[in-house]
């Protein structure tokens, strides 16, 4: 007796397990799609200035994504591939192709909170973690992130509020190893865009620096167009920057 | 004959016992501070140095050409292995040990600072530099991705044991990989450049994650000291970057020669006091037997009886100074090999300079029979000039004369 | 009794002249020898402020501790108007830091990039002066860029080359130019040499949105020990909590510390010096008042107290001592100051070293009449010191038994 009770309560905690992986597999295709093309605004507050980009991001899988700037006017142009871990930057005003050193990949990304190294390693929420339900209640889950042994990521824990209504994320909060909030993303207004949902605002916030944040809002969302391969060819920096 | 004269110099020279105190006290003070002086000296710079080549160097260190100037991955020494075994083989080659190098950037949740990982295996490099010496916190062990970090490193970014880090660098096929390790040990090596960014892991590991196979390394560290090592080894590698150790560390070769030069003049100012000391002592003494030599001499006393006798009351002082300042010195340094000066009160800036705070001394035979040659020339020409008074004086009119 | 020790120094010439020509070379010894570490500290201590450190250095809080834009100093020209305005101040500066990447084809490189006013920076650092190869830069230079030598080495470029330079801008916007090597420089230090480069305030700010902001102010005194003091009179006169002045005691304090040291071992070795003049120094004492205990048993029985023979002791050395000082002084502070002005220079050491990073070769004296003050003051004291245990020595005898003594 005892032990069919043992496994059912094994198999309710795989269960659990499994939708776990289920709810962050869709939300990551939510974010993702099979390729999904943005134009999106950023807007950077700084020293209590802000400032605002626009761009064009197209990316496919999470290994290929080219980000063209198209706002502010001296900016514009200004082009980004990269493919399988590696990254290279156009400027059009230098005519120069330059390849992002690795030094400086984990630099914040043009001012933001963001880094390059966030941009280059998408996948690393699916694969390099082991999700686990921490509390349910109606459709929100609150699910934590548990870095897997040896993967190559640097945060202790990241916790995610995720409406499995829509599979999106209202807020990542990310810990340091000690479990000390380091920052947090909040994303609103949800948008369903064909058959994925998406949020077309989100914020990066430092937890300890006070009057700074990068506010991200997605002007438009394409997924599953088709992109052809040419973005993803260095060529396309120079190419696709006019 | 001659153990009259021993006899008479071994009196003379107790006869005025505080006088002939005095000098030997002071020969003895003054020598074995100097020894200490010098030991301690020499402790500093063979501490460094020894330190600088068990880390890294070691006595002679093989890089691909170019690969000191680029460090890139691309420059490495792709027959490593073959060249290790045929290192081994070799006369006067007492270690040898392959390490794989990789500059890249070390990241935690909150802050990421440049580091060069460097893959070794820990078993060798334990033969080759006694590796596991240099632990200041932790366990040395490697296994299942562990790493140790330089102590200046481990602050910067505020590691401890157990502290997961993730290091990212460019591989062989150019891109970009990161790896997850965990931090078991923090090493002191004194040697900055180490201690400033030095993550060590296993070589194997690092092979597997920087893309490169057990054939390579970047650098080819050596340990032997014979002297035409280097010269064989340069003419057996033209094709490699051949470096000896001074060519390597600069700044060392530069310090053991200030503190040669250094040493040298002490010993020489030490010396010339002493000798002065010795002088006046011998000089008096001398001058107030005049008498007594004049009345040797008229006696049928050949002079060469008396020089020998003068010689050797000299001597018998150089020498009873010596002695004690030898016993002395020797205890101090023995004092001080064991337990060593104390100056963490600078620690800071001694470790700027690769030294540590506990400052060990050395001893050197060489210390004691040196100064054993320069006491006793110095007794020796102290003498010279009374003698040669004496050798002038008219034995008649000396005994006339009243003083 | 001063009379009485003024005959006996005459009269025992011998011991006289020898402790007479002790003190004199161990006042002269005393005198180069901490003259001389002295100056070459200092000798450091201006080298590696002229390379780039100032005597004093003004910062937004937590720009060396953190860094970056937030960080860096507003309306700097507020600042520098009052900075005018002190007088121990012979010039200050401004310059900009940022680091970027420098790209040449396949070769890039992280590098310090920092905008520099290159007519100020001639007075105040030695930047100049490291120059190898071209010209420096000046305020119309443009794109110009000043590189690290080792830094022109690595991305492969010589003078005349384009460099691309992609990094950001004050506001954290993107930045990005092409520059010109216009010339190289080698200061010796591999670190500052392998990634720096400069290139003029004028352009550099036009692209880094930085006119009027600053990493920080640089600050050359006209007298750099003045550090301390002027430092409290900026910090009065700049009145802003968020800003922080810094003397190179701060700035660099490994160096100072490791002077320290190096000061401490010079004194450990000095003091082995002195010890052994100061043993030799008392033999001759000795040597001297024995031979005369005679004499002095008969002072003692013609009623002259134990003080007294300690007066007419300490009345020879000091009349020997002052000779011996009054001789050598001089002689040592024409030494200091000939060597103060004109520096040894060790010729074979430069060659040899210079390739190594090791730029200093001039090993100029300290002249200080403070300091030669008091190690006189230290060889008077050993002086007096030495007649203590002669003195004592005497004592031992009665003063009958002296008479009596062979």
């Amino acid at each position: 007796m005892s032990k069919i009770i043992l496994i059912a309560f094994v198999l309710i905690l795989n269960l659990r397990a499994d939708e776990a992986h289920e709810i962050i597999k869709k939300l990551d295709e939510n974010f993702r799609g099979k390729n999904i093309y943005m134009k999106l605004e950023m807007k950077i507050l700084f020293m209590g200035h802000e400032r605002s980009m626009k761009m064009q991001s197209y990316s496919q899988g999470t290994k290929k994504s080219f980000v063209k700037i198209i706002y502010p006017p001296k900016d514009d142009g200004i082009t980004f591939l990269s493919l399988d871990g590696e990254m290279w930057q156009y400027v059009p005003k230098i005519e120069r192709i330059i390849k992002i050193p690795p030094s400086m990949m984990l630099q914040k990304w043009m001012g933001s909170d963001i880094t390059n190294d966030d941009m280059v390693k998408q996948s690393s929420i699916v694969e390099d973690y082991e999700p686990k339900i921490i509390k349910k209640e109606g459709s929100l889950v609150i699910i934590e992130l548990l870095p897997k042994e040896n993967a190559p990521v640097v945060w202790g824990k990241i916790v995610l509020n995720i409406d499995t209504k829509t599979y999106t994320s209202s807020k990542d909060i990310f810990y340091d190893e000690e479990g000390k909030e380091v920052r947090y993303f909040i994303y609103e207004n949800v948008k369903k865009v064909g058959n994925y949902y998406i949020p077309t605002y989100w914020r990066v916030q430092s937890s300890d620096v006070e009057g700074r944040y990068t506010e991200i809002f997605l002007e438009e969302v394409e997924y599953d167009r088709e992109i052809s391969e040419e973005y993803f060819q260095k060529s396309a920096l120079k190419r696709f920057s006019k | 004959m001659y153990k009259l004269i021993l006899k008479l110099a071994w009196k003379n020279s107790f006869l005025r016992r505080a006088r002939v105190l005095l000098v030997i006290i002071m020969i003895a003070v003054s020598m074995s501070m100097m020894l200490v002086l010098e030991g301690v000296y020499d402790g500093l710079v063979k501490n460094m140095v020894d330190k600088n080549k068990r880390s890294e160097s070691g006595d002679i260190s093989i890089f691909a050409k170019e690969y000191r100037v680029n460090r890139d991955l691309t420059y490495r020494i792709k027959n490593a292995d073959e060249i290790k075994a045929q290192l081994q083989s070799m006369k006067g080659v007492e270690a040898v040990v392959l390490r794989v190098k990789a500059d890249g950037l070390l990241s935690t949740a909150r802050k990421s600072s440049f580091a060069s990982l460097i893959g070794i295996d820990l078993k060798e490099e334990e033969h080759f530099g006694k590796f596991s010496e240099f632990l200041k916190e932790g366990v040395i062990d490697l296994q299942k991705q562990g790493a140790i970090v330089g102590i200046e490193l481990a602050k910067t970014l505020k590691l401890r044991i157990g502290s997961k880090v993730v290091f990212s660098t460019q591989d062989t096929k150019g891109e970009i990989n990161s790896i997850a390790l965990h931090v078991r040990a923090i090493v002191q090596t004194t040697n900055i450049g180490l201690d400033n960014s030095a993550i060590f892991i296993d070589i194997n590991q690092s092979h597997k994650f920087l893309g490169t196979t057990s054939q390579d390394a970047m650098q080819i560290a050596i340990r032997g000291e014979e002297r035409e090592l280097y010269e064989k080894l340069k003419r057996a590698f033209p094709n490699l970057d051949v470096k000896e150790f001074l060519e390597l560390q600069p700044m060392m070769k530069m310090m053991q020669d200030v503190m040669i030069i250094f040493n040298s003049v002490t010993f020489l100012i030490v010396m010339g006091v002493v000798f002065i000391g010795i002088f006046g002592v011998m000089y008096v003494s001398i001058l107030e037997r005049v008498r007594e030599f004049g009345i040797m001499i008229s006696l049928g006393m050949p002079y060469r009886y008396i020089r020998a006798q003068i010689f050797l009351e000299s001597i018998v002082v150089g020498l009873l100074g010596y002695l004690g300042g030898a016993v002395l010195g020797a205890v101090l340094l023995i004092y001080l090999e064991r337990y060593g000066i104390d100056l963490s009160a600078f620690s800071d800036a001694l470790e700027m300079w690769g030294y540590e705070a506990v400052i060990y001394a050395t001893i050197k035979v060489s210390y004691f029979t040196t100064t054993f040659g320069a006491i006793i020339t110095a007794s020796l020409l102290s003498v010279i000039i009374p003698l040669a008074k004496i050798k002038k004086l008219n034995p008649i009119e000396v005994i006339k004369a009243d003083k | 009794m001063f009379k009485l020790a003024l005959k006996n120094t005459l009269f025992y010439k011998g011991r006289s002249t020898a402790t007479a020509v002790l003190t004199f070379a161990s006042t002269i010894l005393f005198i180069l020898y901490i003259s001389l570490t002295n100056g070459s500290h200092n000798a450091i201590l201006e080298n590696s402020l002229k390379i780039y450190t100032g005597a004093i250095e003004i910062y937004h809080k937590d720009y060396r501790d953190i860094g970056g834009n937030e960080y860096l100093i507003q309306n700097v020209k507020a600042i520098t108007d009052k900075l005018a305005k002190i007088e121990a101040i012979e010039a200050y500066s401004t310059r900009y830091e940022t680091y970027g990447l420098l790209s040449n084809k396949e070769h890039s490189a992280a590098s310090m990039v920092a905008g520099i006013e290159p007519e100020k920076e001639k007075i105040l650092s030695s930047l100049e002066s490291a120059l190898t190869e071209g010209a420096f830069l000046d305020k119309n230079s443009a794109n110009c860029v000043y590189m690290g030598i080792e830094l022109a080495k690595k991305l492969k470029l010589g003078i005349g080359d384009e460099v691309a330079f992609i990094g950001s801008a004050s506001d954290g916007s993107f930045a990005a130019d092409i520059f010109r090597v216009c010339a190289t420089f080698k200061t010796g230090s591999f670190e500052f040499d392998s990634s720096s480069s400069f290139i003029a305030r004028s352009y550099f700010d036009e692209l880094m949105y930085a006119k009027n902001r600053a990493s920080y102010i640089t600050i050359k005194l006209k007298n750099i020990d003045d550090a301390e003091k002027v430092n409290s009179q900026i910090i009065t006169i700049i009145d802003d909590e968020n800003l922080e002045s810094l003397t190179w005691k701060t700035l660099m304090r490994n160096m100072v510390e490791s002077m320290e040291v190096d000061a401490v071992f010079g004194y450990i070795s000095l003091s082995l010096f002195m010890v052994v003049i100061f043993f030799v120094i008392m033999i001759y004492g000795f040597i001297n008042v024995s031979s005369r205990i005679k004499g002095f048993g008969v002072l003692r029985c013609i009623g002259l107290s134990k003080r007294n023979i300690f007066s007419i002791l300490f009345y020879e050395i000091l009349i020997l001592s002052i000779l011996a000082t009054v001789l050598a002084t001089p002689i040592a502070a024409y030494i200091c100051y000939y060597y103060s002005i004109n520096p040894i220079v060790i010729e074979g050491i430069a060659d040899i070293y210079k390739d190594y990073g090791i730029v200093l070769n001039e090993i100029p004296f300290d002249f200080n009449l403070f300091t030669i003050g008091w190690n006189l003051g230290v060889i008077y004291l050993l002086n007096f010191l030495s007649i203590l245990y002669p003195y004592m020595y005497i004592n031992s005898f009665g003063p009958f038994e002296a008479t009596r003594h062979v």
